[in-house]
């Protein structure tokens, strides 16, 4: 079984996380195709080497993030988010909603 | 039987004489003593027929004595296929032999033998799969014919545990390797465990000759194991097996009735090697041996191998059994010594000069039976005239010596297997015969002749130079580590063909599953040609010593046959476990978590059916099981009618709380949060970044600043951890806390809930307008402080209460007292699901899948349009620009003699598969079965009819309704 | 008298019916009602040798969030510089820092904390959220020289004396369960106090038990811990 450093917790047996999956940055949601966003939330880059993932330690539910090699399975280093994410987000207002096809369902409102 | 032909001390140094032990054998009582395992003291009884082979029913005996190869598999009471040469003796054992029919002696089975050449090589492959269904009839009986051991179906479970280890250098195997490792480790302070899976430390120490005097060996022992024993930081387990390498040092250490799962921060593997066994017509005679297990026999258990032996050798080890067999009393009638011109070390020189007489450049061409033929009773010799071929006498026969044990050194494999299961690659020289281990992982070293060293000073001084790397590693010396150990190639006691194929074939390569050579040469004309190719269609190595001793002369034959080098063939993976393992080590003491809400004795004292959902234990519905329907019909009827109390412990809650707070959920669930008024609750609708449906609650709004939001018992887990997720991201100033476990809660539901609650909340003004549908409340009930949600889940007026989880109890008591002047009855999730179907509201995960997105499940109204972001905005916006593929209905049946539809009945539309069931009752308040489905959108309008394929295959017709089913005005939630 | 008191659902451990099973004797402490022994009330060697007791129904408290440090700093609370390190008050009420910005307390062993009633009733300052520990943790100890043996049974990390100083935390896993584990010794006894989620509280007390049983280990009550001090 492999070992993970948390930066919180020190050096766990890996079952101790919850993986969540490759971090890249979200494109712009209002701004990006409709190709774009369905590749940042269907595809996955699957690369052959380093690549930083989301993991969390379950029994602290601390996030952070940490650069694997995925040809060698090994783990290079680990660091918290803010080292990434260091300021606060705001998303820009949404313009007009443009007009939707309605679905054609029944129990609209409840 | 009786102890009396035991050797004379120092052989025997395993047992103790003084402590007899009787036992039985095929019915029959012997006596052993302490210390003997069950192969030795039935070897010391001449008893040598263990078993019977796997295909052929052949009579075979101990091989390896190491508990290495699989003839010594034998039946104990409650264990079969137990390894006789690894199993220790004791009082009363019953032991019986297995896979035979008749006796072990007198095996009808054996005719098989006889039929060989019926049962080529792929026989399985080849036959039985036609004409279809075939094999069902022939599976009966080949399983019945080449059945193991029996499995006693009256097994007593019996306690077997798990327990972790820590250790700075793990050390496994306890050969001269092995101790010098450890010792050399534990000399930098570290904390050293050393594994050996065999009784005794000392490895090869214990049984092996060094010297022409035989006794370095045994003295070089005592000082070690004496050196390791006084050494506080070395812990020393034997008979225990180190059955796999686990990433980053994980290893499974299996001793008695204990998994110890051992992690170390570097491990040095002294594993040693296995001894190969020549390949030549009947090799698998009992009798016929390794030479490491007659030495075995002698100096362990002090059990003469025979009375008259013959030595095959390619090698200088063979020379020292000679010399042990002669200290034994043994009379050795030759040295057979595969090699032309062989390069004496001192104590072959020794050996030869003990006048014995050795034959070289011959082979023991073929293992003849003695009269009973069950065991050795001559061999035949030839000389060797080219490469696994021998000269034909003009007589027609080679040299016949009788014998009754023939000794093999022909040479070793290293121990390759934990090695290889950490990524280590081995490679093999064709010249030299030698093999190397390269690339293992660098927390893992290697050192012995597991390394290819022979020479003890090698040994040494490989394992101290291993040791060194790791405490260095370890930062706990700074040593310089000496140069690595040139291999000797004028020591390799490997010789590079000890095959010699026969007319009559029966030159076994596999034991375990009785393959022979023109077996695996056949493989390879059949287009075979990848040694896992060969493995998986001739079955080689696949049987329960995985190819120990047929790995090597496989690779070997299909080199030679596809015109390759071994090191161009290669040997197949080798995965955990080593050996095998029983069930009981991998199941034994699991953890199965169980999850009680703090009123859960008042359920089981009320008489409830309890169901565990996830790992929370909730009442199914109250009363005996056999009145289940009429039970939870009444439990239905009763809220609709009255007033009903369920427990909502498990429901999962959350706090987030801080100035953004309002502006997190906004952003996190699909609903607007920010104009949220205090004392007010919203649905919570959360989708993932798919757009897919994943969790709902309500988001209780108890002031500007502070939300409490409940989420589905399943899936709390995962939203408190996505909510983190996110915010690690966001960085909004908001705290999120999961308090799930905090809070216990009721569902007080029915027309009277609010008569029953007014009796025991009197801070809280209950009338629908001053606390409205969907308002939130902080006030006590029952003198506990309470935080009350008015929520509708089941369609009726109702009041969410939840209190701090340690007064769940109280308020269970408290709420049933004051409910008893209107029959209050308690109701469990059966009839809440029924309750809730008929108000057409879904179970997320139930009614939805991994694909369902808002508008296939009518929630189109839960989402915000104008807000900047939310989880899975965009992708709903996408979703919108294309028609709904599906969408979810409810349903009537109105045939009241149709079977009633359940969860993932599929919807037909003619042969043609539309959607499926999500949810199906029967209503007590409708009287028929309601439900909700998945269909097309053009079966999707009220009125409309489908086709559900029930239970049994029957069709039923089914309609669609508007949603829901009951109170569609929803007046009596709001009342 | 004080079974009756411990009756009483409100105040009462879920544990409380295996706790009558095995013939605790209860005792309050300053306004709680713990188990003081099963059957015999001689059970100090117990507890040194290996001891589970069961203190879910004294005081604990929770804060967090990037505020807490300070504002617990201004009510001369006494932190630990690390997070993942415990200290004990003057008290003896235990502080344990989980994470930069998280303190969970627990009460001392007469059930009194000054620590924990200052805290609850402070005005909590901005960035300073409370947390009901007492009622989302079970509080269990387990003490002896054969406690970290009997802990290597259910969790993974090394968690025995030389590896694992007095006042350390893991947040880890405990047979499949989360919990918190801090080393908090009673005097010279090894003592290890496992808070983990309140409704898992008997699944981990049989599994712990369970686990103890090879080593002669047993149930104690808060006596045992208080004559240990």
């Amino acid at each position: 079984m492999k070992l993970l450093t948390c930066p919180l917790n020190g050096q766990r047996n890996i079952t101790e996380f919850t993986y969540g999956g490759e971090y890249h940055p979200m494109p712009d949601h209002q701004q990006a195709t409709s190709r774009e966003w369905a590749e940042h939330v269907f595809f996955h880059d699957n690369s052959a080497g380093v690549v930083i993932e989301w993991w969390c330690h379950s029994a602290s539910s601390y996030w952070f993030l940490a650069e694997r090699n995925t040809i060698s399975d090994q783990i290079l280093r680990t660091f918290p988010a803010d080292e990434i994410f260091n300021q606060r987000i705001d998303f820009a207002a949404a313009p007009e909603p443009e007009p939707e096809l309605k679905p054609k369902a029944n129990g609209e409102s409840q | 039987m009786s102890n009396n032909s035991r050797l004379a001390p120092p052989f025997g140094s395993l047992i103790n004489r003084d402590q007899p032990i009787n036992f039985r054998f095929e019915k029959q009582t012997y006596q052993g003593f302490d210390g003997d395992n069950i192969a030795s003291a039935l070897a010391a009884n001449q008893q040598w027929l263990l078993s019977r082979s796997f295909k052929y029913h052949r009579p075979r005996g101990a091989l390896t004595m190491a508990g290495q190869d699989a003839n010594t598999m034998i039946q104990l009471p409650s264990d079969p296929n137990a390894l006789a040469d690894r199993i220790p003796l004791s009082e009363g054992l019953e032991v019986m032999g297995q896979n035979y029919s008749g006796s072990l002696n007198r095996d009808r089975g054996a005719v098989l033998g006889l039929f060989s050449r019926f049962l080529p090589v792929g026989f399985y492959y080849k036959a039985f799969f036609k004409p279809a269904g075939m094999w069902e009839k022939w599976a009966l009986l080949i399983r019945k014919k080449a059945g193991l051991g029996t499995i006693n179906q009256d097994y007593q479970p019996e306690y077997y545990d798990k327990q972790y280890q820590f250790y700075d250098v793990a050390v496994i195997g306890a050969g001269p390797a092995g101790l010098s490792a450890a010792l050399e480790a534990a000399k930098s302070g570290g904390e050293v465990l050393l594994v050996d899976e065999n009784a005794s430390l000392g490895g090869s120490l214990n049984y092996s000759r060094l010297d022409a005097e035989g006794t370095a060996a045994r003295e070089l022992r005592q000082r070690l194991v004496a050196e390791v024993e006084a050494t506080a930081n070395i812990t020393a387990m034997t008979s225990a097996t180190c059955n796999a390498w686990f990433a980053d040092n994980w290893l499974p250490i299996i001793c008695g009735k204990r998994l110890y799962k051992v992690r170390a921060k570097q491990t040095i593997l002294c594993v040693g090697s296995m001894e190969q066994q020549a390949v030549f017509h009947n090799n698998d005679l009992p009798g016929v041996i390794m030479s490491s297990a007659a030495q075995r026999l002698m100096h362990l258990y002090g059990v003469r191998p025979g009375k008259s032996a013959v030595v095959l050798t390619g090698n200088n080890e063979g020379y020292g059994t000679a010399l042990d067999l002669l200290d034994a009393g043994v009379e050795v009638k030759a040295v057979i010594d595969l090699r032309h011109q062989p390069e004496y070390d001192a104590v072959a020189k020794y050996a030869v000069s003990k006048g014995l007489e050795v034959k070289t450049g011959c082979a023991v061409y073929a293992a003849n039976k003695d009269p009973s033929g069950l065991h050795l009773g001559s061999v035949e010799v030839r000389d060797i005239i080219d490469q696994g071929v021998c000269a034909t006498p003009e007589s027609g026969k080679g040299e016949i010596i009788d014998c009754d044990v023939l000794c093999m050194s022909v040479g070793y494999t290293p121990t390759y297997q934990l090695i290889c299961q950490g990524g280590g690659q081995l490679s093999y020289d064709d010249d030299s015969s030698m093999f190397t281990l390269t690339n293992c992982p660098p927390s893992c070293q290697i050192a012995g002749s597991v390394n290819s060293h022979w020479r003890l000073d090698d040994v040494v001084a490989d394992a101290k130079r291993a040791a060194l790397i790791a405490t260095n590693a370890l930062e706990l010396t700074s040593a310089t580590v000496p140069e690595t150990i040139a291999l000797s190639q004028q020591q390799s006691p490997n010789f590079g063909w000890p095959i010699f194929a026969h007319p009559k074939g029966k030159e076994f390569v596999d034991f375990d599953e009785d393959l022979q050579i023109a077996d695996i040469i056949n493989a390879t004309k059949d287009g075979y040609e990848h040694i896992q190719l060969v493995k998986r269609y001739s079955t080689c190595g696949m049987g329960p010593s995985q190819g120990r001793h047929s790995a090597l002369a496989t690779a070997r034959l299909v080199a030679a046959a596809t015109n390759r080098t071994v090191a161009q063939t290669g040997v197949t993976t080798a995965r955990p476990p080593f050996s095998a393992e029983h069930l009981a080590h991998s199941a034994g003491r699991s953890f199965y978590p169980a999850q009680r809400s703090n009123m859960h004795y008042r359920h089981l004292e009320a008489g409830a059916q309890m169901l565990q959902a996830g790992a929370w234990y909730r009442p199914a519905f109250y009363g005996s099981s056999d009145q289940r329907q009429v039970c939870i019909n009444l439990e239905v009827t009763n809220v609709r009618h009255n007033v009903g109390l369920v427990d909502v412990s498990t429901l999962g809650g959350l706090e987030v709380r801080g100035p953004d707070a309002a502006e997190f959920l906004n952003r996190f669930y699909t609903f607007g949060f920010l104009k949220q008024p205090v004392g007010k609750a919203r649905y919570a609708l959360l989708t993932n970044e798919a757009g897919v449906v994943i969790d709902d609650g309500v988001a209780c709004r108890f002031s500007e600043q502070h939300y409490y939001v409940t989420a589905t018992t399943g899936g709390v887990g995962n939203v408190y951890q996505s909510m983190l997720k996110w915010n690690v991201q966001w960085r909004l100033d908001v705290d999120i806390a999961n308090v799930t476990s905090a809070y216990s809660a009721v569902n007080i539901a029915g027309p009277n809930a609010r008569k029953v609650l007014a009796k025991v909340c009197s801070d809280i003004d209950l009338d629908s307008q001053a606390f409205p549908y969907m308002g939130v409340r902080e006030g006590s009930v029952a003198g506990i402080p309470a935080r009350v949600i008015r929520v509708g889940f089941v369609g009726e007026l109702g009041y969410e209460v939840h209190i701090p989880q340690h007064c769940g109890e109280a308020l269970w008591d408290a709420l049933i007292a004051a409910g008893a002047e209107f029959d209050i009855k308690p109701f469990g999730i059966e009839a809440q699901r029924i309750l809730r179907l008929e108000k057409g509201h879904i179970i997320i995960g139930q009614d939805t899948d991994a694909m369902s997105n808002p508008n296939e499940v009518n929630m189109g109204w839960a989402i915000a349009k104008k807000k900047p972001f939310f989880v899975g905005g965009r992708s709903i916006q996408e979703l919108n620009k294309t028609p709904l593929k599906r969408c979810q209905v409810g349903f009537v049946v109105n045939d009241a003699n149709a079977p009633i539809p359940l969860e993932s009945h599929l919807v037909l539309d003619g042969d043609r598969m539309t959607g499926r069931v999500t949810s199906c009752n029967y209503s007590p308040t409708l009287n028929k079965p309601v439900g909700l489905a998945f269909v097309e959108p053009d079966q999707a309008e009220a009125g409309s009819r489908f086709t559900i394929k029930s239970s049994g295959g029957v069709m039923v017709d089914a309609m669609v309704v508007q949603l829901p089913f009951y109170d569609p005005e929803t007046q009596r939630q709001e009342l | 008298m004080s079974s009756t008191i411990a009756s009483s659902a409100l105040r009462r451990s879920q544990l409380y019916r295996r706790h009558i099973e095995m013939g605790a004797e209860f005792i309050t402490l300053g306004d709680r009602v713990v188990v003081s022994h099963y059957g015999s009330n001689q059970e100090k060697q117990q507890a040194q040798h290996l001891g589970l007791a069961d203190l879910s129904t004294l005081p604990r408290a929770g804060f967090k969030g990037p505020g807490t440090p300070d504002w617990a700093l201004g009510l001369a609370m006494e932190l630990p510089v690390q997070p993942n390190r415990a200290t004990l008050q003057s008290d003896g009420t235990l502080v344990a820092r989980l994470s930069q910005s998280e303190l969970l307390l627990a009460s001392n062993l007469d059930g009194l904390s000054q620590c924990i009633a200052s805290a609850t009733e402070a005005q909590l300052a901005e960035s300073v959220y409370s947390l009901p520990r007492s009622d989302s943790h079970s509080w269990l100890v387990l003490c002896g020289s054969q406690a970290a043996t009997t802990l290597a049974k259910v969790c993974g990390v090394d968690l025995r004396a030389h590896k694992f100083a007095n006042g350390e935390i893991a947040q880890t896993s405990i047979a499949k369960i989360n919990g918190v584990i801090v080393r908090n010794d009673l005097g010279e006894t090894l003592s290890y106090c496992i808070f983990s989620d309140s409704s898992s509280v008997e699944f981990l007390w049989d599994s712990l038990l369970d686990a103890m049983a090879e080593f002669e280990g047993a149930a104690v009550g808060a006596q045992a811990l208080r004559d240990c001090r």
